[in-house]
């Protein structure tokens, strides 16, 4: 099943009172590629992406996602924690790790929040709360070790760098153990050797954990090196969509994007 | 503003002295309908004894203790971070081993061992019924308050609603009310406390469930309404809870059972003894529940929900837990109370009960146990005294005013109490560095 769709987004709008975010946008993810969505600022992206993991919900249009069972659901009216337990994990574009709990500690919350709640077994801590502690850690730490951040396990997630924050992200939203994962401007902010490595650990994400990844980044030289297919949005609508050199040889994006954001993008 | 005023150590002097001028006016003698001015000129004209040594004017007294307060701060301004860091290195050490685990559990056990043989020192019945009703039963609340605000991050100002819950229940079920229990049956006050319990927990999760979507402020409001509705349902209905005058006749607890026969009487101390060992139970059960699945993704869901969610959490699953959670030990000191004072009243359930509470635990420290058990025993113990050997000038309804000026203290000095929690101080910490993020909605492309 090569071509299977993770994600089969048909004609969404989304509005904001009268301010149109996202307009008639359809986009086809098929299981493990990675894809990218890029476009200028206020283009509609992180407005696509909330609308995927059911932040936002579109007034129109269907989305349906197959979910880890194999089964296809419609994710618009569902909640975000549902449809992060179907196997959708995301990183946000400002960082957003927990700054007083640690490295660890914030992995091993992604790891055990899909696990039924059980105020009984918490405070009793029979052999049942204490395998599945014991499970969380090991993945916790496979994890971390994954994303090379095991020597900083035990520091406060504040006070990581940035490049080591967009990491910690990436470990946690894996933790939740996903089938694709969104990744919203994960080099924003970080300097051109960190950049190089997070390119290396997407392309590892996939390829060593089988997860699709969808990409939203400014940055064209990560966009162009990484991503297998595009999507560009302007103005809430898709004006384009194909390979990188399909997209680079395209009048249009050329004219919306590229023209005004090669430049600044590269900063 | 006048030029000398802009000079800032005469800036502080006099602001300290305005704020000085107000605390005399504060406790000095009120004015009455015929002499209005008498609560000023009283205020600073009254003789008062300066230090036990000799009478003088209380202005005297104002300046006096204006200077030696302006001196300390300057004191504290010039030397206070060498001191600090001095009493730092000094108990580093001390402090090292003060957080062992083994330590900790000696410390809890001696603690236990101490509550234990309290009343054996305390003699005094005022004291020993203070002890019952205005100390244990206030750690319960704290204990359960702690939960809500300090764990989950939700500010309840309703939270006295739950304690009534769990005192008309027993009232009822034990028969004391006008409303029959069910089935006719009077129970014993010991077959209220889970009744009770279950009761406020099912109020905690009936009123969460529809408000906990709200944040922040939006939830301070419902709470505190919720907590007006119930003051003044069991102020009107009565019918069924016996209106303002309450009921005065909820049986104490007693054990029948094959040999064991004993009724707790009007004596406190039994009473001291069943609620210790309920506030050992709920201590250790909370902090099981701290370092459990379910304590992390409370500091989750509070540090920062948006990301909590996306992680598959459901915040609102959680926040009803804490609520009920809370609601459940306030329930129970609802039982305690009921029981050992063998009447309800409506007087007692009112805004000020709930901000009481909230004050222990913040003054201890949100989200530490052992923060709420301290806040509740330290600020009980000061009101206790202050009723029973009141010093001069002081007069009952002074409480609040004493105790709001020590939260604005608190705040400013150490915000995150006096036993703060390792995660608690960490936020604080991150957000006055300005790197926490509070609610800031989403971010990214604006549409």
């Amino acid at each position: 099943m090569i071509d299977e769709l993770i994600f089969n987004v048909e004609n969404i709008t989304l509005r904001f009172g009268g301010v149109v975010s996202l307009n008639n946008v359809s986009l086809e993810m098929r299981r493990g590629e990675i894809l990218a969505v890029i476009g200028p600022n206020g283009a509609g992206k992180t407005s696509l992406f909330n609308s995927l993991t059911g932040v936002y919900q579109p007034q129109e249009g269907r989305i349906t996602l197959s979910a880890k069972s194999g089964r296809s659901v419609s994710v618009i009216g569902m909640k975000a924690h549902r449809v992060s337990s179907l196997g959708v994990a995301r990183t946000f574009q400002a960082s957003r790790i927990f700054g007083a709990l640690t490295t660890f500690e914030n992995v091993k919350i992604g790891a055990e929040s899909h696990r039924g709640i059980g105020i009984a077994g918490a405070m009793v801590r029979g052999p049942r709360t204490r395998h599945g502690e014991r499970e969380s850690d090991e993945l916790a730490v496979d994890l971390l070790d994954f994303v090379g951040l095991r020597s900083k396990a035990n520091l406060l997630a504040s006070s990581l760098s940035y490049g080591d924050r967009r990491r910690l992200e990436i470990a946690r939203a894996l933790a939740t153990r996903p089938q694709v994962l969104l990744l919203d401007e994960p080099a924003a902010g970080t300097n051109p050797s960190e950049k190089l490595e997070l390119t290396e650990l997407i392309r590892k994400v996939r390829d060593e954990r089988g997860v699709s990844i969808l990409l939203i980044e400014h940055d064209m030289k990560l966009v162009m090196a990484l991503a297998e297919r595009l999507y560009v949005l302007n103005f809430g609508s898709v004006i384009a969509e194909g390979t990188p050199e399909e997209i680079r040889a395209n009048e249009a994006v050329i004219e919306a994007y590229l023209g005004a954001a090669s430049t600044a993008g590269d900063s | 503003m006048p030029r000398w005023l802009k000079h800032k150590a005469l800036g502080r002097f006099f602001s300290l002295a305005l704020a000085m001028a107000v605390v005399e006016l504060v406790t000095g003698p009120p004015g009455s309908n015929e002499t209005p001015t008498a609560g000023f000129s009283g205020s600073f004209g009254e003789k008062v004894s300066f230090f036990g040594l000799f009478p003088v004017p209380r202005i005297v007294q104002f300046l006096a203790f204006t200077v030696i307060i302006y001196f300390l701060i300057s004191l504290w301004r010039s030397y206070g971070d060498r001191l600090r860091d001095g009493v730092r290195s000094l108990t580093e050490r001390p402090r090292a081993v003060a957080n062992k685990g083994s330590v900790r559990w000696g410390v809890a056990a001696a603690l236990v061992v101490i509550g234990a043989l309290l009343p054996r020192f305390v003699t005094d019945p005022f004291w020993q019924t203070a002890m019952v009703e205005q100390i244990a039963v206030y750690v319960l609340l704290a204990l359960g308050l702690n939960v809500v605000v300090g764990f989950a991050g939700l500010l309840d100002l309703g939270f006295v609603a739950f304690y009534a819950v769990g005192a008309y229940a027993t009232a009822w079920v034990t028969g004391a009310l006008p409303l029959p229990p069910l089935f006719g049956v009077h129970l014993n006050p010991f077959f209220a406390i889970p009744i009770a319990i279950f009761l406020a927990m099912l109020a905690g999760v009936l009123l969460g469930t529809p408000t906990l979507r709200l944040r922040g402020d939006y939830l301070a409001i419902v709470t505190l309404g919720f907590g007006e509705i119930i003051f003044l349902f069991v102020d009107n209905l009565n019918g069924i809870t016996g209106g303002s005058a309450g009921s005065g006749q909820v049986p104490h607890f007693s054990v029948d059972v094959g040999p064991l026969k004993y009724v707790w009487g009007l004596a406190p101390v039994p009473y001291y003894y069943l609620t210790l060992a309920f506030v050992i139970l709920f201590v250790v059960a909370f902090s099981l529940l701290e370092h459990s699945r379910v304590g992390r993704s409370w500091t989750a869901i509070r540090e920062d929900e948006v990301a909590a969610e996306s992680l598959g959490i459901n915040p609102l699953k959680y926040k009803v837990m804490a609520f009920s959670i809370g609601a459940a030990s306030a329930g129970f000191a609802g039982v305690v109370t009921a029981a050992q004072t063998n009447f309800v009243n409506p007087s007692v359930f009112t805004i000020y009960f709930s901000i009481n509470i909230l004050v222990l635990v913040i003054f201890g420290g949100m989200g530490s146990i052992a923060g709420a058990v301290v806040g509740a025993v330290v600020i009980q113990t000061v009101s206790m005294y202050l009723i029973h050997t009141p010093p001069a000038g002081y007069q009952p309804q002074d409480l609040y005013i004493y105790l709001g000026a020590l939260l604005i203290i608190m705040m400013i000095f150490r915000p995150s109490g006096l036993v703060p929690s390792k995660r608690r101080q960490r936020e604080i910490g991150l957000a006055e560095s300005g790197q926490g993020h509070m609610d800031e909605v989403l971010t990214g492309d604006v549409p």
